[in-house]
Order: C-alpha cells, then structure tokens, then sequence
C-alpha cells in the first residue's frame, strides 16, 4: 500500500513540476541584480518583443548553479553586480562570445571583454559619504588608515564584493605589501565591526556613530527618494576620492550570455536591448547609475553631484587581484 | 509496649465528597497492622493520609506520642518521620542502590552514611548491586532497596502500598516472612494496604477491615475470622458460604437440615443469611435417601477436592446454588448425596444488596 | 515481518528511501574529500580560529540562555501557582513562530542609536551623542545569542514542561518522606529526572542555531557558516566548503550522540503521570516575579515583535503588496504542503518499518534519513545541487540518446529540488514525532489483528494509522511551518520566477525595506501559529 501510494504521489509531484525549458518564446536570465532593479526593464523588452522573461534572483551561488548544470543550464542571459563575477564566469568557461554590433558600439571598449563575453552596462563608483559638518574636503582611499580617523569610519563586510573590487585595486595600484598595511589601518579606525548594507553605513553616519563610510554612488540617490532614508542622506555629503590622483574606483555591472544558452537569439535581443539608449536612459533613471553608453544622460540627481574623473585601472587587473585581496582582508581580519 | 499511632475519628474529604470518615485505630510499637478491603474502599488514602499527602477533615492523627496532626495543625511529609514503600517502589532511576538508600539521610556525616547504608546493604542483601541502577535490578531486589532506602531515616512508622503484588507468586510467601522478621527484629511499626487476605495472615499482627471509607474491624487475624463483626468482613475474607434459612422459635430451617436449640440473636429478616465454613458442613455418609445437593463444579486443591454444591430438593425461599465442600472424598459432578450442617456457634448477617 | 508475502516493496521501499535521503550527505562528505591544504592552512592561520571560537561560544550562549529562559518557565507552569498559568501555559510556546531574523531586524531598529528606545532615552535625560552614555549593542554575538534565545527557548520549555508533568508522583512523594520539602524534592528529583528531555531539547536549539543564517549575518558574527560562505562564494572551493561544512556536521552529530551515550543507563518511563502533584506554593512576591519573568517572555518573543510588524503593515502595505503577496504566499505553501506531506509519509515508512521488521537494522533507515537535520540549509542546499545535477544530466543525456527532445533540469531547476531540500532538512523532526507515536501503540497490538485473521495492510489502515492519526498531523504541522520559514536552501534553490515569503521578506529586509515586507512576515508568522495551536489543544485533551 506505502509503496503505491508513495509512487502516486511521486509521480504527482513530478506531473506538477514546471518546465521550463524548451518553450519558444522566452529567455531565462539568472540575475544577481535585485527585482525592483530590472523588472521594470524587463516590462519594457517583454512589450517591445513578445519575449518572456524568466528570471531566477540569486545574491548567492549563480556561478556555482550555472557550472553544476553544465550543458543542460535552462540559463541564457547573466546579469551581474561585480566585475569579478563576471571574470569568474570567464574564468570557468562559463559564457560564450558575442558578436554585436549594435553593443560594441554602444559599450565603449574599457566596458567590456576584448573576447566579447561580457559587456558593461553601468558603472558605479565606490564613494566615501561623509558627515555633513565635515564640508566638502577631497577624500582619498589611502586616507582612510589615517589614524586621525581613529573610531570613524563604518562600512560593510570587507567581504562584500564591492569592497574586495576596491582592495583588489589597491593591491594594483600600490603592492600587496603596501595594501596591507593599509588595510590594518583601516581596520584599526572602524567605528564598528563591519556589518549591514551600504545605506546601513550612512544611516550611522546620520545617528553619529561615525563620520566618514565606504558606498556605491547610486544608494545615495535611493536614500534621497525613499521616505525614511531621505533623512540619513541627508546627513551626508557624498565624495569622489583620489580626484587630484589616479582617479576614483569605478566598478561595473555587466552582462552575459551563458554558454549553453538555449535560446541564444532572444539571448542576444535582450542583451542589445539592455544596451540600447532607452534601456539604458532606465538605469541612469530608476537606478541612478552611470550609463555605460555614450550619450545617455545620468539622472538630473546624480548630475548634480557633479564630474568626476574615473580610474582607469583595467577591469581584468582589478578581478586579477581579488583573490589577493581576499587573503589581504582575512590576514588583518578585517570582518572580526 | 508504647503507643506509635493513634487515630481518632479520621474523615478526608475530596471535592465535598466523603472519602474516609471516622477511623479510629491504635498501633503499638512492633506492631504490623494489614489495611484490607476491595479496591476503592479508601485504604490507600488512608496510609496517604497518614504520610501526609492527603489533608484531614476532621479527627487526629498522634504519632509517638509527641505529633498531633489535626485539620488546623498540618505537618509536612518531611517532617513526620514516616517511611513508605510504594507499589512500583518509586527508586530513583537517576541515581545508584547506595545513592538511593542514603537518600534520606543526607543531614548525617558521611561515615555515618556510609555506616548506615552498608548495615542495610547487607541486611537486606544488596551488597554486591550498592553500584547499580534501579532498572539493571529484579523486582525483589527494587523491593529490597525500597525498604532499604524507606529504613534507613529509621521512621517511626512504615507503610507499604501494596507491597508484594509486583512479585512472583511463587516467591511471595518467602518474601513476607523474611520482611515480616526483618520487621520484627528491628521493632518497626508499620502499616500495609492489600486486598489479599492471605497476605494479611502471613504478614500482620493486627487487621483492619475497610469498606466505603469507614473502618468495619480491626483485631487480630484469627479473632477477626472467628468473629466477623458483620457481612462485608465475613465476606471479604471468603470466610464460607452464605445459605438462606428459616427460623422458627428456636429451631432454624435450611435446604441442608435443621438445627434446634438455636440460641443468641437470631432473628428473622429480608436477605439474612447463614455463614457456612467449610468446617461446619459434612457429608453424611453412607445415606443413599435424602439426598439434599448436587455437585456442580470440582476444583483440585493441594489437601484434596473443593466441591460447589448446589440445592437440590429445597423450596425456593431456602434454595442455595453454592455451598463450599472440602473432601478427600471423590464425588462425581452431578451426583446427588446429602450434607448436614455440624453444630457450631452460628453467624448470621445480613446482606446489603449494592 | 510479519506478514512475509509482501515484505519486499516494502523493504526496497523504505531502504531506497532512507538511502535518497542521506545521499546528499554522502555527497557533501565526498564532495569535502581531497579539499585542497593550502587553503585550509590559509584558513587556519587567520580567521578560523576566531569562526569556530564564535561559533563554539555562540552555540554555548544560546544553548545556555534557552535553559535559563525555558526552564524556569516550564518549573512555573509545571510545579507552581504562577498568576496567569492557564493563559502562559501555551503563550510561551508562541515565540516558535517567529523567524530568528524578523526578530533581529525589528529588535536592530527598536534598540539601536536612532531606534525610539535610545531616542527617548536621550530626550529624557539631555544626552546628545553616543559618548554621553552606555547602551548595550545589539548586533553583537551576545546580541545575537539573545535573539536567537529569545525564539528558541520554547523548544526547552515545551519538552521540560512535559517532562515534569509526566513524572511518576510517588518519587516526589518518596522523596518527602525521605525528607525533603516540595521544593527541595523538586530540585533533587523532578529537575534531575528531567535531564534526558531538557537535554534533547538543548539539542535542537544547537542544531537551530549552528543552521541558522539570516540572523548571524546581519549581525555580522562571523561563524564557520560563514567561512562556508567565505571558501565558496569568496574564493570559488566548492571542495573546501564542503569540507567545513563536513566538520560541522560531524561536530553536531557528535554532541547529540555524546548526549545521547551520556544518559543511556537511566531510562525511566512513568506509568503513573503526575496529574494532581502538589504544587509549590510562592509567596506573593514570588508569583509576581515568576509573573513577570514568563509575561517578559511572551511579550519579548513574540508580542513585542508581532505588534511592530502589525504597525509597519499597517503604515506601509497596499493593494499592490497584497496581489504580490498571494503569488509568492501560493508558492510558499506549495512546497510546504509537499514537502510536509512527503516528509510525513516517508518517515511513517521507516517508523512502521523499524516497528515491524524486528531485525537488526531496522532502526537504520529512520536514523539515516534524519542527518539531514544537522545541516544548514545552506550547505544542504548546495548538496542538492551537487546531487541532482548529475542526475538530471543523465536523463537528459538519456534523452538525447533517445532521440527525445530534452527535458532540461527537471530536478535541479524545478521545485522538486527545494522540496526534497526540505525533506532532507526536517526528515528527523518528522521521525521524532512518529517513532513517539508508534511507540505508545501496544506491541500487542501488531499481534492481534493477525491473530483475528487480519492483513497486514488491513491491520495498518484499521488499527496503527487511526492511531497515529495526532501524531502524523503534528509532524505534519511542524514540518509544515518549518518549510514556510526556512530561508537559505530556497534562497540558492530558486527555480524561475519563483519566490517564496520568506526569499521575499527576507529580500526586502536586506535592503533596509522591512516595511515593505512586514505583511509577508506576518504571514509567515500567522501559518507558524497553526501547530503551536494545535499542539495546545491535543495537550489539554
């Protein structure tokens, strides 16, 4: 009796699963950007085309996903937060070439991979906020082992793939030898053990329990928007380090195609589609990022921030060093 | 000999219903008094009361004299120098024989301790299981430690719930006359609930019959069984058989003849009957007329056969349908012969239908 | 057996089924063999030390605060005139339905600098900045311990009130006799014999805490789940991962056998439950203060957060939030559906199996298949992965072969990897409540139906499943709400298009927007209510 009912209900189960792949009119994206972010982008390429779009949120563990499922991935599009995620995907052969000219044109060359597997579609840059009386002052990433900040600086995880993107630059740009010193100092001037978000730093800030925070530029314009957070950005004054030197670390958002794409021409659609000037003019809008593309305008907010003058550190040094920086950042046990 | 326990008009109440109501009773030092009664008649509350888990109502208890407890003036459990011996003997599992025994003693020194445990290790021959678990011991050892941990206090006054109906039948016996000596030998009081009256003539001096709360009889085993003061004791202790009878003037009528000269209190009445031991009846022997019963059922016992006679020939007012016959005698079931009642002092009660 | 005709289904059945359960585990052990050394010594020379210190020590506090919170409480319940008895008996068990990492956030917004409580402080008595005064931190491992303590705490009270409720009374009389006062023959007797179930519960509470995610990373306490994280998510060693995550593992397994060996000579089964036992009387100070110590509990575990969330849902939730809700509430409740009913049913298996088949190894399935409980979602999550990729490359391979057309991840990609997630995880919970079930079934009972020229199917579906009946709808209940909150294995396990609540709140949570998720954590929160209720009521009967 166990043994039948038990079949039954298996062969239920089963008969309920969905499926996912092989039907025509869809692409399947594997996202670590968040739902608000790219849904409405997706709405917008789902009017234009007539193409579906599935979409799987993960913070954690894509790359791992996408290598376990191999040549069977349902996977076609790769949406990524980090320039090290994308090099990782590279790097386990996981994605496969583009040829478009419609992205070679709009994406400008440092944007993207000379093999064409990966392309930018923002960028984003690792600001310092600061407290409001402490006016405008050129900040610099080297500063902040100055022990005159000694008890106030907050940031999250050293952990976090933005603040590795950063150590990783430092270790380019300085040596290791030199990165960790720097690093023990840093540590040595938190205000408190690394923890919470980005916007958790500034809110901080705002309660007094630290001057200075690490930060992508965009959270300030999503602090500025939201109701209750409008008040800890408003505490802060939002800089661009390393201005009178090499310039402030510029990370990217980027895009794929897996390898194993199934549905590599509505792959390709949406990746031209997420190029395009409208696209594009979406993410300067509702995200407040920096559009890759040339000629789309950033967002009347993010403009009045001001220029700014990027580093140019190539994107593959940066992701070079990551595991450099790791170990950096375990050494001085930057997260205990 | 001194008095330990002394009872007065004890009543227990239990949600305004009347559990136990006026007991009195007397315990001298030494003594072993047997609670005895069917299930429900209120004996284990009775010792319960006496441990103090139970609240009084109304009476006394005196306790050696010195302790009155009386329903303004409770004494805790703790604190009444009682010792008890539960039905399932309660050990601790959590904790070794010797721990078990030394339990109640903790206030002593530890060479005291020790002292005290191992006399009653080896007194009630435990000695070598002092470092085991309750449940890694057989029923008649976990009994053994029961005593062993309920004397070592050395209480005033013993009580033990049911203390033999978790032990083989076969070793019973044995086991009541080593505790009943062992008792003896160190003068300790003590009470036992039962509803086995045979466990009351092996092991108590003194009986107590119980029935619906109240106390019936208390005296010695023997007196009690030659004088029942009234039909629940005679019956509950399966002193005989109960037959209908007529009396007129003097002389008294039964399905199984008539005895004149009667004397006493006899009197005629709705559902009075005659107490009939075995003793009192035998089989007349060699009458083939006259036959007055007939054998319906044959049990074998060790002195010989239990025969169930029934009435055979009496009209309906004095019909009885069993009577108890022991005889060497072999009798066929179904056989017709006559029996006669012996002269003896007779016992009449009546029976209260319930 | 008894019926031997139909026995081998029955034992290839249950065997399979136990092995599926426990082939992830074997995956992961596997998976961790030949990590590679260079980055365990790495490792070892920087910030594991501190992981497994912080995790030693958090596992500790909470092990050691849930005693101190449960115990107390169920001794109040239990052996007491508390005020308010009747009502705490079953509001202490309703932290259970709150998630460890609601609680965290809520409590992070309520206690920290510009929280109301230090904002009211400071306006109270004119301080201005952090200097001028002390106040506790709470995303610290203290903090951290606190939370988790505060939610599941009930797991000691429930298991130590049972416990003193169905001692034997006579010991406790015995130890009057001998002596002690109630409250002393309490403390020498009940609590010691209560050890076994307070131990059993300290167990779970571990296994709860070293699985537990959300919490510890919002707090930012680094523990060996993180340097799980942190080998293969940070560095890219899967091996290395599943090699911590084997340590871990084991180390859970061995405390609960070692447990489990440590009080094997004191089996103790009362036939005589302590119904009327004489309580202890308190003084009126006393009952105040064992009031206030049980009402703090109720309100800290769960009025208190319960009402934030109630206020946030009712300032911030719309029609919008609402639609979205039912879609992800219908997905939640899918797997949870499936997964306690599967669950439920497998574990009736290997119960019925051990109880019937009287071999050796009979016992064997049921222990197998409840490993699963030792290990974070996560890493669980992972071995999933591992195990039913391959599979699912196999039948699509078949299928090429076949000539078919390919029926991509059916395993991996679908739902069914997160339900049989679930089941791997709570298979143990589900084994507990049954096998307890089972065993208060008379053996005779096996017997009598044969003996009346009954079947053993019959003898199944007519005597031991009418039986069980309360037992498989709370395990089914329990695993149930389990599923509902679980977090981390659907967080990595997300088929397309397919969000859950938990993913969900717990999405918006971090990204600083409880407010937005409050009605989906109350949500959460109502269906944890369900067994909590119903436990309660079968427990009154």
């Amino acid at each position: 009796m166990f043994t039948n009912t038990l079949k039954k209900i298996s062969l239920l189960v089963a008969v309920a699963m969905p499926f996912f792949a092989g039907a025509a009119d869809e692409v399947n994206v594997y996202s670590y950007r968040q739902p608000f972010l790219v849904k409405p982008l997706f709405d917008k390429f789902t009017e234009q085309t007539g193409v579906k779009v599935n979409v799987v949120f993960a913070k954690k563990g894509m790359a791992e996903r996408l290598s376990r499922e191999g040549k069977h991935s349902p996977a076609d599009v790769l949406l990524t937060t980090d320039i090290s995620r994308l090099i990782e995907l590279q790097d386990k052969q996981l994605l496969q070439p583009v040829e478009s000219k419609a992205l070679v044109d709009a994406i400008p060359a440092r944007y993207r991979a000379s093999d064409n597997t990966w392309y930018g579609l923002t960028t984003r840059v690792r600001n310092i906020y600061s407290a409001k009386r402490l006016g405008d002052t050129d900040f610099t990433y080297e500063e902040l082992a100055d022990p005159k900040w000694k008890g106030r600086i907050c940031t999250r995880s050293g952990k976090h793939p933005y603040n590795v993107a950063l150590v990783a630059a430092m270790v380019a740009e300085h040596g290791e030898a030199e990165t960790l010193t720097w690093l023990e100092g840093v540590k040595s001037n938190l205000a408190r053990k690394p923890q919470g978000s980005d916007r958790a730093q500034v809110q901080a800030i705002h309660q007094g329990l630290c001057d200075l925070s690490l930060g992508n530029s965009y959270y300030f314009g999503k602090m500025l928007k939201d109701d209750k957070q409008k008040v800890w950005a408003d505490a802060v004054n939002i800089n661009f380090p390393n201005q009178k030197t090499r310039g402030a670390h510029v990370n990217i958002s980027g895009v794929a195609m897996a390898k194993y794409a199934p549905h590599t021409k509505n792959a390709k659609a949406l990746m031209e589609f997420l190029a395009s000037k409208q696209a594009q003019a979406m993410y300067a809008e509702t995200n407040m990022e920096y559009p890759v593309r040339v000629g789309v305008k950033v967002s009347k907010l993010v403009a009045s921030w001001g220029d700014f003058k990027a580093d140019h550190l190539p994107l593959e040094t940066i992701a070079a060093n990551r595991k450099t920086a790791l170990v950096l950042l375990d050494k001085v046990q930057f997260d205990l | 000999m001194s008095e330990i326990l002394n009872l007065q008009q004890v009543a227990v109440n239990f949600d305004d219903k009347s559990i136990l109501a006026d007991i009195s009773l007397r315990l001298a030092c030494g003594e072993i008094l047997g609670l005895l009664g069917p299930s429900g008649c209120g004996k284990t509350t009775l010792l319960n009361t006496l441990a103090g888990f139970v609240t009084l109502a109304g009476g006394e208890i005196q306790i050696d004299g010195d302790m009155l407890i009386s329903p303004g003036h409770d004494i805790a459990p703790e604190h009444r120098h009682i010792g008890m011996i539960f039905q399932d003997y309660a050990l601790f599992p959590h904790l070794t024989v010797a721990e078990n025994i030394a339990f109640g003693i903790t206030k002593l020194s530890k060479s005291e301790q020790n002292l005290r445990v191992n006399e009653l290790l080896a007194l009630l021959k435990l000695a070598e299981h002092s470092g085991r678990y309750p449940h890694q011991l057989s029923g008649g050892q976990q009994q053994r430690v029961a005593i062993a941990r309920a004397l070592a206090p050395r209480p005033k006054l013993l009580l033990l719930d049911e203390p033999f109906s978790n032990i083989d039948a076969r070793l019973r016996n044995e086991l009541m006359l080593e505790i009943r000596q062992l008792l003896k030998k160190l003068q300790m009081t003590a009470i036992f609930v039962t509803h086995n009256k045979d466990e009351v003539f092996t092991f108590a001096d003194k009986v107590a019959v119980m029935h619906e709360g109240k106390l019936l009889q208390l005296g010695k085993p023997a007196e009690v069984c030659l004088q029942p003061n009234c039909y629940q004791v005679a019956d509950f202790l399966q002193l005989g058989s109960w037959i209908p009878y007529a009396l007129s003037g003097n002389e008294l009528t039964t399905a199984i003849g008539r005895l004149t000269d009667v004397s006493g209190a006899l009197e005629n009445g709705e559902s009075r009957f005659l107490l009939i031991k075995p003793q009192d009846v035998e089989i007349c022997e060699g009458e083939t007329e006259g036959h007055n019963v007939i054998v319906n059922h044959i049990s074998v016992t060790e002195q010989g056969y239990h025969y169930h006679l029934a009435s055979s020939s009496a009209p309906a007012p004095l019909a009885f349908d069993q009577l108890s016959l022991y005889s060497p005698q072999i009798l066929a079931l179904g056989q017709n012969l006559k029996v006669q009642i012996k002269p003896h002092n007779l016992l009449v009660f009546t029976k209260d239908r319930h | 057996m008894i019926s031997g005709n139909n026995s081998k289904p029955w034992l290839t059945t249950t065997w399979l089924s136990a092995l599926a359960l426990l082939a992830p585990v074997l995956v992961m052990l596997l998976a961790g063999i030949g990590a590679p050394a260079d980055l365990f010594v790495h490792l070892w020379q920087t910030v594991l030390p501190d992981y497994i210190i912080n995790t030693l020590l958090l596992g500790a506090l909470v092990v050691v605060l849930s005693l101190c919170f449960g115990v107390p409480a169920a001794i109040f319940i239990a052996q007491t005139n508390v005020l308010g008895k009747k009502y705490l008996r079953w509001l202490l068990l309703l932290p259970l339905a709150m998630p460890a990492y609601l609680v965290a956030y809520l409590y992070t917004d309520l206690f920290d600098y510009a929280g109301p409580v230090q904002r009211f402080l400071r306006a109270s008595f004119g301080w201005s900045s952090p200097a001028d005064y002390w106040f506790f931190d709470l995303r610290t491992l203290p903090g951290a311990a606190v939370i988790l303590s505060l939610v599941l705490f009930p797991y000691v009270y429930m298991l130590a009130r049972t416990a003193f409720e169905q001692q034997d009374q006579n010991l406790l009389r015995a130890g009057r006799l001998l002596g002690l006062s109630t409250r002393q023959s309490f403390f020498k007797i009940a609590l010691p014999l209560a050890r076994p179930a307070v131990a059993v519960a300290a167990s779970l509470v571990l296994m709860e805490t070293l699985a537990d995610f959300a919490t510890v990373q919002y707090f930012a306490v680094n523990t060996l789940t993180t340097a799980i994280y942190d080998t293969w998510l940070g560095y890219g060693d899967l091996t290395s991962a599943n090699a911590l995550a084997s340590v871990l593992m084991l180390f859970i397994l061995f405390t609960v056998v070692a447990e489990q060996k440590s009080r094997a000579g004191q089996r103790h089964q009362s036939n005589r439950p302590n119904k009327q036992t004489e309580v202890i009387v308190l003084t009126p100070w006393q009952q105040a203060g064992a009031g206030i110590f049980c009402w703090f509990l109720v309100l800290a575990g769960f009025v208190l957060p319960l009402g934030l969330l109630l206020q946030m849902a009712f300032e911030y939730s719309d029609a919008e939030q609402l639609s979205q809700l039912m879609n992800t509430g219908k997905n939640s409740l899918e797997v949870a559906v499936y997964a306690a009913t599967l669950t439920v049913l497998l574990a009736l298996l290997f119960g019925l199996y051990r109880r019937l088949h009287r071999d050796r190894f009979a016992h064997v399935p049921q222990v197998i298949s409840g490993f699963g409980y030792a290990i974070p979602g996560t890493v669980i999550a992972m071995a999933m992965l591992a195990t039913f990729g391959p599979l699912d490359h196999w039948i699509n391979d078949l299928a090429e072969m076949l000539g078919w057309q390919s029926p991509g991840l059916v395993l991996s990609g679908s739902i069914f990897v997160i339900v049989f997630a679930f089941i791997v995880r709570f298979a143990a919970i589900a084994n507990g409540t049954i096998a307890s079930g089972i065993g208060q079934i008379p053996h005779s009972l096996d017997l009598a139906p044969a003996s009346l020229g009954v079947g053993l199917k019959k003898m199944l579906l007519k005597v031991h499943l009418p039986l069980l009946k309360p037992s498989l709808l709370v395990a089914w209940l329990l695993v149930f709400v389990e599923a509902m909150k679980e977090l981390p294995a659907v967080l990595l396990l997300r088929p397309f298009n397919f969000e859950t609540l938990s993913t969900q709140v717990y999405q918006l949570i971090s990204d600083e927007m409880l407010e937005q998720g409050a009605l989906g954590a109350i949500l959460i929160v109502l269906f944890g209510l369900l067994p909590i209720i119903w436990l309660n009521r079968t427990n009154s009967h």
